[in-house]
């Protein structure tokens, strides 16, 4: 059953990934990346890691692809249609090619990580140690063992923060920055 | 329910029952709210408001609803047709089922404990609701965008910058209740208060409660942040081109949300369905100390509605990023601090 249903979800993610490259209008692509994020997350609960699917959900889903629509609906696009179409052009550029080159030898990459991962001795976890998949688990895990790679992050964070504001600063001095650079 | 036979019924009969009363009572809730409206308006402008149909007008819902099944319907040439239809589901789904993980209080039938509430006890009941009361937004984003006119596009677009900036006050309030009562779940945070000493009755508690109240008001596009609707500057907003029924699922899509943050509101800050400087409430009073609770929150809406004007749009992302998010974070960081410095061992 599992089986059965990761298999549905996984299609409904590539077929939505597809679809974020292919259809004509972004409004489609955006419309895609959704369904992508959302078989994603399902794909999470399956495997038993209800925060990630939650978070999954929250910040891509709910915040980051909404600031999306915000931008895309503030260009202008001409006219719309009234279907989503699929445009194969993309796929006919060199560019294109390369970057699809890139991110496939990147896939197998990740691929080949994961099987090695799942073959390696899983070292026995302490029994009184809450899982990893609960919100305990995580939060030990996170601001323990993983405390110091979780602060660097953040501060990644910032100095793209602070890096997009000094561009946009930069390109169009008198202009109010994009809005949204918070994140979410 | 007989005493003697709960123990025989099935666990299922249980869970869809609590199922069938839970939802059939939001969707109830949320179409007497139609009516709510409209009379609060009336009592408040003294004039009568809907009073023909059934006794003080109590039927006006089902007349409405009915009104709107066999209306026409229309969709606008050049409209995208996949997610125009599509939107209204999007609006009115995710509310209806963040209603799920809240307790609503327990019935106790014979000795047995019944939950009231279609999910108790969910590890993580706050991001539920929190990951589907954000995906509520699509409904006016994309149908806005799929009209394929200019004044519903305005109002999603309105809809999608106010959410974005409300959400991060709505979140981190939230996370105040959730470092006082130490939990992500709804059920524990109200166990937490449930010995008289809600949330609300600390400082920080209480700024996080009134932050909480603005930006429920932001999220479910209510006066006086209702600007993607704004009728003066864009004639419905992001509904205008929708006619029938999906006109009808947006709005039971934000009388759900109003009842479900109402819910979620008592639950976080005061108490859920306990009364205050109790040790304990006696379960048969907790629903309705509960309900009431909700209704003052449901009937909120509606007063500030009738009584304040509208803001300007930069008025509310000012009030969003320079007043309500500052506080917010401030107010979670002292709340943090004092929930560290005074636990045992923290």
């Amino acid at each position: 059953m599992t089986n059965i249903l990761f298999y549905v979800l996984a299609i409904v993610a590539l077929l939505g990934a597809a679809g974020v490259v292919l259809a004509k209008s972004p409004m489609g692509s955006v419309v895609s990346l959704l369904g992508t994020f959302f078989a994603l997350a399902v794909i999470y609960l399956l495997a038993g890691f209800q925060f990630l699917a939650g978070a999954q959900i929250l910040v891509y889903a709910g915040a980051i692809l909404v600031l999306f629509l915000f931008v895309i609906m503030l260009l202008n696009l001409g006219a719309m249609g009234s279907k989503f179409e699929l445009s194969f052009a993309p796929l006919q550029s060199t560019r294109a090619r390369i970057a699809g080159c890139i991110a496939l030898a990147l896939a197998l990459v990740g691929l080949v990580a994961a099987q090695r991962a799942s073959f390696a001795a899983v070292p026995e976890r302490d029994a009184s140690a809450p899982a990893i998949d609960s919100m305990e688990g995580l939060a030990l895990e996170l601001f323990g063992r993983y405390s110091l790679p979780f602060q660097a992050t953040s501060l990644l964070l910032l100095v793209t923060m602070v890096g997009v504001i000094a561009l946009a600063k930069r390109q169009r001095s008198g202009d109010e920055p994009a809005k949204g650079e918070e994140r979410p | 329910m007989d005493k003697s036979l709960l123990s025989d019924v099935p666990q299922v009969a249980i869970w869809i029952a609590r199922v069938v009363v839970i939802f059939g009572g939001l969707v109830t809730t949320a179409a007497l709210m139609s009516l709510a409206e409209r009379k609060v308006s009336a009592w408040m402008q003294y004039r009568y408001g809907p009073n023909r149909v059934g006794p003080f007008g109590l039927l006006q819902p089902l007349a409405d609803g009915l009104k709107f099944l066999f209306k026409e319907e229309l969709i606008p040439a050049g409209a995208n047709k996949l997610l125009f239809r599509l939107a209204p589901a999007m609006a009115a789904i995710p509310s209806m089922m963040t209603i799920a993980v809240i307790p609503i209080g327990t019935l106790v039938i014979d000795g047995d404990t019944i939950p009231l509430s279609i999910a108790p006890g969910v590890d993580l009941g706050i991001m539920y609701m929190l990951a589907l009361g954000g995906l509520a937004v699509y409904g006016a984003i994309l149908g806005g965008w799929a009209s394929n006119s200019k004044y519903s596009l305005m109002g999603g677009l309105r809809a999608s910058a106010q959410m974005i900036s409300y959400e991060l006050s709505l979140i981190l309030s939230i996370l105040v209740a959730v470092v006082l009562s130490g939990s992500l779940d709804l059920t524990k945070i109200v166990e937490a208060q449930s010995h008289g000493f809600w949330n609300v009755f600390t400082p920080f508690g209480f700024v996080a409660f009134v932050l909480f109240t603005i930006a429920s008001f932001a999220e479910t596009n209510r006066h006086p942040f209702d600007f993607a609707e704004c009728e003066p500057e864009l004639v419905g907003g992001f509904h205008t081109e929708y006619s029938a029924m999906r006109f009808a699922l947006f709005f039971l899509g934000e009388y759900c949300a109003m009842t479900v943050m109402a819910c979620l509101n008592v639950t976080l800050f005061l108490g859920g369905p306990s009364l205050p400087f109790l040790e304990n409430t006696p379960w048969w009073l907790g629903i309705p100390v509960f309900l009431l609770k909700a209704a003052f929150f449901l009937f909120l809406f509606i007063w500030v509605r009738w009584t304040l004007p509208r803001f300007r749009f930069d008025q509310l992302m000012r009030l969003g990023w320079k007043v309500a998010l500052p506080i917010a974070l401030a107010n979670l960081l002292v709340a943090g601090a004092w929930v560290a410095f005074t636990t045992k061992g923290g």
